[in-house]
């Protein structure tokens, strides 16, 4: 499935993917900048895949991705997977495709829009991810949103001749700080009160 | 890759899965005792959905499947995963064993030589699995296998009215080597000569 739109502060919202978007989500995975702590930096891209790719993730019942946009321009992408609805865990992910974005907090923002939209609508009890150790950034932003490291995965990655370890981490609703709560939950939690 | 060829172990046989076996599978992945030990690999469903599914499993490329067998008969299955950009990598996604076969020895048999395939066929360097942690009988074989823990997830499987942690534990190659070394599946091709060199003359020297 596609996330709704979730408005966040600093210019970031979370919307649903279009055509266009799975066009750049393709290319930026091609792309030496952004791809140091993600995958293998190959893949299909012709249109009748990305078309196919696009679909499924519309209409998996184990998925909800959303399309990070700054100021309006789709710049990443952020979802939950493999959400297993009987113990009601699941993985989390981002991917800022605009290397020239980094530091801005775009990424802090989504992960709390995430965060939110999957504590107080899809009623997780938990999830859980996995990001590269130098990666501080990441993990970071994830921390703020509630996550605590659970361990660590050595030699996860090979990159630029050496091995990168993995950090892995897992976020309750109880981890979320309330304060950060954005709307429209946190004006629905002061009308009640 | 998607089905898996025969791997011996000494009381168990890992072979290529067929659709008679699939009402076996349907069978395990509907027992409240498999359930609530570990992760079934499809839920329960009809017999054309588990052929569909044995279709799509024979096309997959990232990952093999294979049915266990003891004396003849069908008792389990397992099936590994291969890593997302690294495939001298792997996960064990699920191995499931008969509940009328447990405490036999027989998944202790399967995932030994499963391993020795793994390690020393496919020259694998790591191999992954995750368990619950309440899963004694599991525990015990990855930890004599030798597998370590790496990550501890807390209260991730619902069953039985509570949950339950899970443990992310993984293995390397040299810890194969020591543990293993001697569980080959061949014997050593050590000093044989080669195709076209001449043999060596006996009696010359001895020998």
């Amino acid at each position: 499935m596609f996330g709704p739109r979730l408005d966040g502060g600093n210019g970031t919202t979370l919307r649903p993917p279009t055509r266009e978007d799975y066009d750049l989500f393709g290319r930026w995975q091609l792309m030496p900048e952004v791809t140091r702590f993600w995958g293998p930096r190959y893949g299909t891209q012709t249109p009748a895949e990305i078309e196919e790719r696009m679909k499924k993730d519309g209409e998996s019942q184990t998925a909800f991705l959303w399309s990070i946009a700054y100021q309006d321009e789709t710049v990443g992408f952020t979802g939950v997977f493999g959400i297993d609805w009987v113990s009601r865990d699941a993985e989390t992910g981002i991917f800022i495709g605009r290397h020239d974005l980094y530091g801005k907090g775009i990424a802090s923002e989504a992960v709390r829009l995430r965060m939110a939209y999957i504590w107080n609508e899809l009623g997780l009890h938990r999830t859980h991810n996995w990001i590269a150790l130098p990666n501080r950034g990441s993990w970071r932003a994830n921390q703020k949103s509630g996550y605590a490291q659970i361990g660590t995965y050595p030699r996860s990655w090979y990159r630029s001749g050496e091995w990168v370890d993995e950090w892995l981490g897992e976020a309750f609703p109880h981890t979320f700080p309330n304060e950060k709560l954005p709307p429209p939950w946190r004006d629905e939690s002061s009308r009640g009160k | 890759m998607a089905l898996g060829g025969t791997i011996r172990g000494k009381r168990t046989t890992l072979r290529t899965p067929t659709e008679d076996d699939l009402a076996g599978y349907n069978r395990w992945m509907a027992d409240m005792r498999v359930r609530h030990l570990a992760r079934v690999w499809h839920e329960p469903a009809m017999p054309a959905t588990w052929k569909e599914r044995l279709t799509e499993q024979t096309k997959n490329k990232e990952s093999v499947l294979w049915s266990i067998e003891s004396e003849g008969a069908l008792i389990g299955m397992v099936r590994i995963q291969f890593g997302w950009d690294n495939r001298l990598r792997a996960w064990i996604d699920a191995l499931i064993i008969d509940p009328a076969q447990w405490r036999k020895g027989l998944a202790s048999d399967a995932a030994l030589a499963l391993h020795r395939y793994l390690f020393d066929y496919l020259d694998m360097q790591r191999i992954n699995t995750t368990l619950r942690a309440d899963n004694a009988a599991a525990c015990r074989i990855a930890e004599r296998l030798g597998y370590t823990e790496f990550a501890h997830g807390h209260e991730v499987f619902y069953r039985d009215g509570a949950y339950v942690d899970e443990i992310w534990l993984m293995m390397d190659r040299a810890t194969w080597d020591a543990r293993w070394s001697s569980e080959r599946e061949y014997e050593p091709l050590g000093s044989r000569t080669l195709p076209g060199a001449a043999p060596r003359a006996r009696g010359k020297t001895g020998d």
